[in-house]
């Protein structure tokens, strides 16, 4: 399983809802670690460890929604990426609701 | 808050889908971590469809279950009309039972294939999925449907094309199980166009010339600036609206999407073998599922299909299948329906 690396100021979360008929729907928000507090930023990462076991190599199979979580960070000096893909009928409300409406409580 | 570990006894997951569509934010986020565990502990229930199963005596006949789901989210809902019972009044159970029943009928009369494992498998929908639920999916067992938000979307089961599009997805599961990214996912998606939309021309009695082309043409509400989700003749134009964009399906191999969004743009990509697809339907002319829909079927159930294979390794099988079944002249005319959007031919 996927692990989550240490998330400093110069991470980034892309979160979208895509895949399905309606795919142009998908809503990306980016949410920048640099504009989020130590109490905001604690419970995003919370929410993504959550979501590490959610994640499916086929998600959106059959037209399925998905939320793709992008997390953009900085590791050993270079610029890394981890994707997961949470499958809509497993997705926490928190992460809907973050993708929803930006807010994490 | 709830008390913790007073009652340790199982919770009905029917309760736990009540709470995840219906309960706060904790109550929801809890409720679906249990499920997701519960899922884990339960035994495989089998495929919706199974319950009412009848023996089937005769290849060819049609068994349809639909289900409703009541604005929840839970699979398949209940049973509401079975094989044979008279119309329910509710107008998506009666579109999911009337176009499953259609697209089953396209199958077996054109190419003689029974239902989605050409075995004979009955055919599950559910209807009134979620709360204005903005799609319609293929969930490996059964095909589920929303009822559309209202404002931008009607109820999904209006469209004939979608609902032969969802079950083309258990098709080619069964065929090809070509895998759902990249190109092959591009041409997932590509093929339950082909057959959904050439399921509506069979049923209209449109013939290449006369037929619009279009994908979900009834699904938009008058409030939208568009004809349809994609457009097969013309990929980019279906729609140009405030709320859903600017259609952005390429239509040539030189405008080719290159993104980790959509699987690989598995639903921005299809345009390219769409295009092919229709290229081919009007060059060969007439009613386009009795050669270029014969020729693109015959390629889905060729074990020579890999799983993984992109434009190029699927247009060739086309062009072999075109030439086996049809002949040079046929074959020619899906080679240069290929080559008029980029992909060459070997």
């Amino acid at each position: 399983m996927k692990k989550l690396p240490p998330l400093g100021n110069d991470a980034t979360v892309r979160l979208s809802r895509q895949g399905g008929v309606t795919a142009m729907l998908s809503r990306p928000r980016e949410i920048e670690f640099a504009q989020c507090n130590l109490d905001e930023r604690e419970q995003i990462c919370s929410l993504l460890n959550g979501c590490l076991p959610l994640t499916s190599a086929d998600s959106g199979r059959g037209d399925q929604r998905f939320y793709q979580i992008e997390v953009r960070f900085r590791q050993d000096d270079r610029d890394d990426q981890l994707m997961l893909q949470v499958p809509e009928d497993q997705a926490p409300g928190e992460l809907v609701r973050l993708w929803d409406k930006g807010q994490v409580s | 808050m709830p008390s913790q570990g007073l009652h340790p006894g199982f919770i009905p997951p029917y309760i736990l889908h009540r709470l995840i569509d219906h309960g706060s934010e904790w109550q929801r986020s809890r409720a679906l971590n249990t499920l997701s565990h519960v899922r884990q502990l339960l035994p495989n229930p089998g495929k919706p469809g199974q319950a009412p199963v009848v023996e089937k005596a005769v290849p060819g006949t049609l068994q349809r279950n639909v289900y409703d789901a009541h604005q929840l989210t839970v699979l398949p809902g209940a049973l509401v009309r079975v094989e044979g019972q008279r119309a329910s009044g509710d107008a998506a159970v009666d579109e999911a039972y009337d176009a499953l029943g259609a697209t089953h009928d396209f199958f077996w009369q054109v190419f003689g294939r029974d239902s989605i494992d050409n075995r004979g498998l009955p055919l599950a929908g559910t209807v009134h999925y979620g709360e204005g639920y903005d799609n319609a999916f293929w969930n490996g067992a059964q095909m589920v449907f929303g009822d559309g938000d209202g404002e931008v979307f009607q109820r999904f089961t209006r469209s004939l094309d979608v609902v032969a599009h969802e079950l083309t997805h258990g098709i080619i599961e069964s065929e090809a199980g070509l895998v759902y990214r990249n190109q092959s996912g591009a041409l997932n998606e590509s093929i339950s166009d082909v057959f959904g939309v050439l399921t509506r021309q069979y049923v209209l009695k449109h013939n290449a010339e006369t037929a619009d082309w279009l994908i979900g043409a009834d699904l938009l509400t008058d409030k939208v600036k568009g004809k349809g989700l994609r457009s097969m003749s013309h990929p980019g134009t279906a729609y140009d609206d405030p709320v859903l964009g600017k259609d952005p399906q390429p239509a040539h191999m030189r405008d080719f999407i290159v993104t980790q969004d959509d699987n690989g743009g598995v639903h921005l990509n299809s345009g390219i073998p769409n295009r092919a697809f229709y290229l081919a339907a009007m060059a060969l002319g007439g009613s386009a599922w009795e050669q270029a829909g014969q020729i693109w079927y015959d390629t889905l159930c060729d074990n020579k299909l890999d799983n993984d294979t992109d434009f190029q390794g699927f247009a060739t099988l086309t062009v072999e299948h075109a030439r086996e079944r049809f002949g040079a002249t046929q074959a020619a005319a899906v080679h240069k329906a290929w080559a008029g959007v980029g992909v060459d031919v070997t």
